[in-house]
């Protein structure tokens, strides 16, 4: 027996153990010389700043990442689902938001309680999560992908706040990227007690979560009850994350790769799962942390470790992801109720004249110089006509391309989540653009957007061959694409976090504004766009049949492979077109293809057609509204689609379920 | 083994299919070992075996939906590997185990998903499409149904629909992966009954994946059973509804009594 045991132990005690001695040989390398130095007469700064600045900033890696580990376990064992953590599922950037909103709107609140705001936010973004998840009965992918949605709804709020409040908020960026920087032991001192204190409420769950794992029946049938046991521990894990951001800022991914390290190195049982996860997920964070300061040196203050986690964790979770055994096959055909067919020809006439409608409002009505609404001035129509045109008109292109990027998504991989800002593609345009702004030193339309193109295609080829294993199931192929898409952030992230001047003019174009785009960008985008949707529609009956399954479509003669393989870089490239006029981080993509859906355009030729005027018209109407509402300030339009869209797709995703 | 001899020359008959000393491995696992077997045109032919016998498999390989290790799988004496895929599906049309529930079209609109291997994916939906689309409709029994979503269907209308995609596919031979099993006893007769007429009608051969050895004796005009990856029967109905033979295809006791009223045996197990 006793042997058995040690030998289940071996794993997971093996990967914490070299984690940390790995950590702990990094943590010499710093504290070493210092303590091998002589100490000096009087004041000695070396040894000051190893007492209150480095030996806190370990203590507070260690119990951070314990307890984000230990916050993740709780998430996957209760919901039962290996995808499960504070970062997927959209607590921490919930915790992260309330914070950037007392601290503009309420400080007073801050003083009163930090921690209580934080556990505010986050408990919110869970309650919002769960709320989609309870519907369609807490399916592993739809919890992560509302989880998702909920993140970058957080993260695009954040990002208008910090555009518009520049002053105030930087530090608040810098921390909001996860920094574990210390002055003083305060934060670990008041950190270890609230943390304790979970843990042993988590310590006294794992008999009862061990029940769990035979299934609801199963466990209340042996008197457990279920529903106050999963609002018990889910409590805790939310807690768990909100002290922790509300201490040192969103630290992606220690919460997901711990668990899933631990579980994959042979620990199974909750008791055993939740124990191991901690110690694996203190020691990583240690490690990530030791490394950052090692390799940053002088710079590593403003080199958040969060971001620095996320680069490594989501590479990770790309290589752990053909191993991971997905309970249950996530996504169910998508319920769709009885419609009235035939809706869509009497509907095309609206549609058409509301598309137009957002266009004339787009271009004509505007803000005079004192602020108030005017129409466009038929004198001063030229002028004012040759800067908004571009913008209106890149805008309708960018709108329609993604729309049509996102339907081709879901019908290619059948999920109704699918979309280029979830899959990552659009974090991959960027990332393309990031590399052009830093190799090219001013990088021209045709190099921006080949660079763009580039980058959607390679996150594109990448997802592809990771799923090509599993037959492109789409599960897989969506959480490869977040994995992506995370890594992208995280280096976008650290790169502006460097202060670099390219960064600023990165920053402005990733929130999506259309501030710099000419009459020659809004053209080329504008063609681009046009041919390739032309293209698309043109492949309307392998979107047709491919959401009848795989094997039905091969049956029908259908080349399966060459059909995946066309229609996917059909989609990165419109995205990738896109991208670069409206950023990356608009929910077009996603909402346009639901709408038309909604609309009653089923069929893929319809669906495209609408999905197009809808999008085009969204972000037309958003790109007006940012430079009207806020005015004389300039919100960019993606991030006022994403704001307006996420709640929107939220709300439909929850009454369709 | 129990081989019968004394078939008509159905083999002559377009739409037979032959595979020759077939063999799959999947994970170092024989799934199937030297199977050789012959469909002929025009009948129907019921794989029967215990689960996991392989009866799927070598459907599915029949089919071009999984390659085989070794072996060769011939249709009207011609390899089917040289057949490019939409040829292929204009001569064979296939059923798979699990259907969706179509995607959120109409009857009409998936069964036209059916006529793709003869348009394409740029060509014209031609009168010619629309005609054999309005056949398959009336041939099923349909055309009630024909404005419906598919997913509003029950089980046994939404197996005819997908059958009907097949029949308007026009094709030679239809493979069908155990179209029964999700479906009552009522529905099994409808969708069984509905195989025999078309084969009857329109002279298609048709090679079925059943669990239910009595239904497949009733509806087969041949039944070829596997047990473990390999042949362990095959012949006419009559021949394979033996107790003996019956208990080597499952490996448990069994037996057969004649039925009341028809002129059948029925397999039971003793």
């Amino acid at each position: 027996m006793t042997t058995a045991r040690l030998g289940h132990h071996a794993g997971p005690a093996a990967i914490a153990a070299a984690l940390a001695v790995i950590a702990a040989l990094v943590a010499w390398l710093q504290v070493g010389p210092v303590l091998q130095a002589a100490p000096a007469e009087g004041y000695d700064i070396a040894r000051m700043v190893l007492l209150y600045a480095t030996l806190p900033r370990m203590a507070t890696a260690l119990l951070a990442g314990a307890a984000l580990a230990l916050s993740g376990a709780l998430f996957q064992q209760v919901l039962r689902n290996p995808l499960a953590s504070p970062t997927t599922l959209g607590i921490s950037a919930g915790a992260n938001l309330a914070l950037a909103v007392a601290t503009l709107f309420f400080p007073a609140l801050l003083g009163f309680g930090r921690d209580l705001v934080a556990l505010a936010g986050s408990a919110l973004a869970a309650g919002v999560v769960f709320a989609i998840g309870a519907r369609r009965g807490f399916s592993p992918f739809s919890l992560v992908l509302s989880g998702l949605v909920v993140g970058l709804w957080c993260g695009a709020f954040s990002a208008v706040l910090l555009l518009l409040n520049e002053r105030y908020l930087v530090s608040l960026f810098i921390w909001g990227a996860g920094s574990l920087s210390q002055q003083s032991w305060d934060i670990p001192l008041s950190l270890l007690p609230k943390l304790g204190a979970v843990a042993v409420v988590s310590g006294l769950l794992m008999r009862p979560l061990s029940l769990l794992d035979l299934g609801e029946g199963g466990a209340s049938s042996l008197g457990v009850s279920v529903t106050q046991l999963r609002f018990v521990a889910v409590a805790a894990a939310v807690a768990l994350a909100a002290f922790v951001t509300s201490a040192v800022g969103v630290i992606g991914f220690i919460g997901l790769v711990a668990p899933t390290l631990a579980r994959l190195a042979g620990a199974h049982r909750p008791r055993e799962l939740l124990v191991w996860s901690s110690l694996i997920g203190a020691a990583l964070l240690w490690l990530a942390d030791g490394a950052v300061q090692y390799f940053a040196g002088a710079f590593s203050d403003f080199l958040p470790t969060g971001a620095v986690t996320a680069i490594f964790g989501s590479p990770l979770l790309l290589l752990l992801l053909p191993r991971l055994k997905i309970r249950h096959r996530g996504v169910e055909a998508p319920r769709q109720r009885v419609r009235r067919r035939g809706l869509d020809r009497r509907l095309a006439l609206p549609v058409l004249l509301a598309l137009l409608l957002a266009l004339a409002v787009g271009l004509l009505l505007g803000r005079g110089l004192d602020g108030g609404w005017t129409w466009l001035d038929p004198r001063a129509a030229n002028d004012i006509l040759s800067l908004r045109a571009p913008k209106v008109f890149a805008a309708l292109a960018s709108g329609a391309a993604l729309a049509v990027a996102g339907t081709i998504l879901q019908r290619l991989t059948g999920n109704e989540m699918a979309s280029p800002e979830v899959l990552g593609i659009s974090a991959g345009a960027t990332f393309g653009v990031v590399v052009a702004v830093f190799v090219v030193a001013t990088p021209g339309l045709s190099a921006q957007l080949g660079f763009a193109a580039l980058g959607s295609l390679g996150v594109l080829a990448i997802i592809f061959l990771m799923g090509l294993r599993s037959g492109l199931a789409p599960e897989r192929v969506l959480l490869a694409g977040i994995a992506l898409g995370a890594m992208v952030d995280a280096v976008v992230g650290i790169l502006s976090a460097t202060g670099d001047p390219r960064a600023i003019f990165l920053m402005r174009w990733m929130s999506g504004s259309t501030y710099n785009v000419d009459a020659a960008t809004a053209g080329a985008v504008a063609v681009v766009a046009a041919v390739l949707i032309g293209i698309a529609v043109s492949a309307r009956r392998w979107l047709d049949i491919l959401p009848l399954g795989a094997s039905a479509a091969t049956a029908l003669g259908l080349p399966l492979t060459v059909a995946r393989l066309m229609l996917f870089g059909l989609a990165g490239l419109l995205s990738a077109a896109a991208t670069l006029s409206v950023g990356p981080l608009s929910f077009i993509g996603l909402m346009a293809p639901h709408l038309a859906r909604e609309a009653g355009f089923i069929r893929a030729r319809p669906q495209m057609i609408a999905a197009a005027a809808f999008g085009g018209g969204l972000m037309v109407l958003a790109d007006w509204a940012g430079r009207a509402l806020a005015h004389p300030y300039q919100i960019p339009a993606g991030l006022v689609s994403a704001l307006i869209g996420a709640p929107f797709l939220m709300l439909m995703l929850r009454r369709k379920a | 083994m129990c081989q019968d001899q004394t078939r008509p020359a159905a083999a002559q008959r377009s739409g037979a299919f032959r595979v020759e000393n077939i063999r799959l491995d999947i994970g170092g696992r024989k799934i199937l070992d030297d199977v050789t077997l012959d469909f002929p045109g025009g009948e129907i032919t019921a794989l029967v075996g215990h689960n996991g016998s392989g009866k799927s498999s070598l459907l599915k390989i029949m089919a071009r939906q999984v390659p085989q290790t070794a072996g060769n799988v011939l249709f009207d004496t011609r390899s089917v590997s040289s057949l490019e895929s939409r040829e292929f599906a204009r001569n064979v049309a296939y059923l798979p185990q699990d259907v969706s529930t179509g995607a959120g079209m109409t009857v009409r609109e998936l069964i036209a998903c059916g006529r793709y291997p003869w348009h394409g994916a740029l060509g014209r939906f031609t009168a010619d499409d629309r005609q054999k689309v309005e056949e398959a409709l009336a041939l099923t029994h349909l055309e009630p149904f024909a404005d419906r979503l598919v997913e509003t269907l029950s089980g046994g209308e939404r197996q005819r629909a997908w059958i009907a995609m097949l029949v308007a596919q026009d094709s030679k031979c239809l493979l069908l992966d155990e179209p029964t099993s999700a479906l009552d006893i009522a529905h099994q007769m409808e969708v069984l009954s509905l195989v025999r007429r078309l084969s009857h009608e329109k002279g298609l051969s048709v090679v079925i994946v059943l669990h239910d050895i009595n239904m497949a004796a009733r509806f087969g005009d041949g039944i070829h059973a596997l047990r473990q990856g390999v042949v362990a029967a095959s012949g006419r109905p009559a021949a394979i509804m033996r107790g003996e033979t019956l208990r080597e295809i499952y490996g448990i006791a069994m037996d057969v009594m004649p039925h009341p009223s028809l002129d059948l045996s029925l397999a039971y197990v003793s």
